[in-house]
């Protein structure tokens, strides 16, 4: 059910994105932020549910909190003259590698372990 | 399998799915917005510079439009005096329009009407008329302030010349022959009483035999003088 939540998100966003207006270059640089927010709240979703402490109103409010203060933070750094987001994005990009390497570690661990109990 | 069971103990899979399914909507949607953005706006320029190399140009061109504007706010000024220039310009030019046709009636030099006299000189058998009778007979009109005079439709202006040549009378080199017919514009009582009066033009001139009538007219029409009027020694 999940997985299929997941599949007709995608495809429902993708038909009417497709079909969307395209925004300001102005504004393009938020939703830039705000992207990279959320795929960051969405590996760290991935690696707790693997780790297995996934809480599920961490990962929503993460998901849109993040996405909201890291354009509040561009937005201020627009007004104060400074590339804030610069900030962010190292962040968000360091944390999604940390959370990659969780997620890819889980599965050559679970990979090699199968391996083992074939072979043994 | 133990996380499964925890979604459980959270809270109930649909609100789970639906609130994911949300959140890849979102992702996904804008995703592709911001890829189209960019795809859009391939601008090689724009892409490389900047945000303040972008706040740089921007400034650039706001004082470059405000100077345009003010450039342009000046021609405008110039264009508004140049205007009322050629207004005045136009109203000199009605002036001198209007003394150019006024100097042209003067000369004889368009077609012309009012109120005058029509005389009608013909030869009979006893009397040939001659270029000196209409010459007088034109100084007559002249002294009662005649202002237009034509014979058989040539206008008499200040170079008219009235001969005999042979059995003709050429007038502004034109041959013309009886009966002669005189318009003259003036005020209709100066040129009658001066004509008709005792011992004057008609009675002079029908006592001694000639055929010569005058009638009045309130609209006679003087034609124009058709030759030309060149100037080669006046200066």
């Amino acid at each position: 059910m999940i997985v299929g939540a997941i599949i007709l998100g995608c495809l429902i966003g993708v038909i009417l994105g497709v079909n969307a207006p395209i925004i300001s270059y102005t504004y393009s640089g938020y939703l830039a932020i705000a992207i990279i927010a959320a795929l960051d709240s969405i590996f760290g979703g991935i690696s707790a549910t693997l780790k297995g402490n996934f809480d599920f109103k961490v990962f929503v409010s993460g998901f849109f909190g993040n996405a909201i203060l890291s354009m509040l933070l561009t937005y201020l750094g627009d007004k104060l003259n400074l590339d804030i987001y610069l900030a962010a994005i190292v962040v968000f990009v360091n944390r999604m590698f940390l959370n990659l390497t969780i997620i890819r570690k889980y599965y050559i661990e679970k990979i090699w372990s199968e391996k083992k109990k074939k072979t043994n | 399998m133990s996380e499964k069971n925890k979604f459980k103990l959270d809270k109930s899979k649909l609100a789970i799915s639906i609130t994911i399914f949300i959140i890849c909507f979102i992702i996904v949607y804008v995703m592709c917005i911001q890829f189209k953005t960019v795809d859009k706006i391939d601008v090689a320029e724009i892409e490389t510079m900047r945000e303040n190399d972008l706040r740089e140009a921007l400034a650039n061109w706001k004082e470059q439009y405000q100077e345009t504007d003010k450039e342009l706010k000046t021609n405008e000024e110039r264009i508004n005096e140049y205007q009322n220039r050629i207004e005045s310009d136009e109203e000199a030019g009605e002036l001198l329009q209007d003394e150019l046709e006024n100097a042209k009636m003067l000369l004889g030099l368009t077609n012309v009407h009012g109120t005058g006299i029509i005389i009608t000189f013909t030869d009979n058998n006893d009397k040939y008329i001659l270029s000196e009778d209409l010459l007088k007979l034109i100084n007559e009109l002249n002294s009662a302030g005649a202002e237009a005079i034509s014979i058989n439709n040539e206008r008499i202006v200040s170079m008219t010349d009235i001969v005999d040549v042979g059995e003709f009378i050429v007038i502004n080199n034109k041959r013309i022959t009886s009966p002669y017919t005189i318009k003259a514009i003036g005020d209709l009582t100066y040129l009658q009483s001066a004509l008709s009066i005792k011992n004057g033009f008609l009675d002079e001139y029908q006592t001694n035999g000639y055929t010569i009538s005058m009638k009045t007219d309130n609209d006679v029409v003087i034609d124009k003088y058709e030759g030309k009027m060149t100037l080669d020694y006046v200066k």
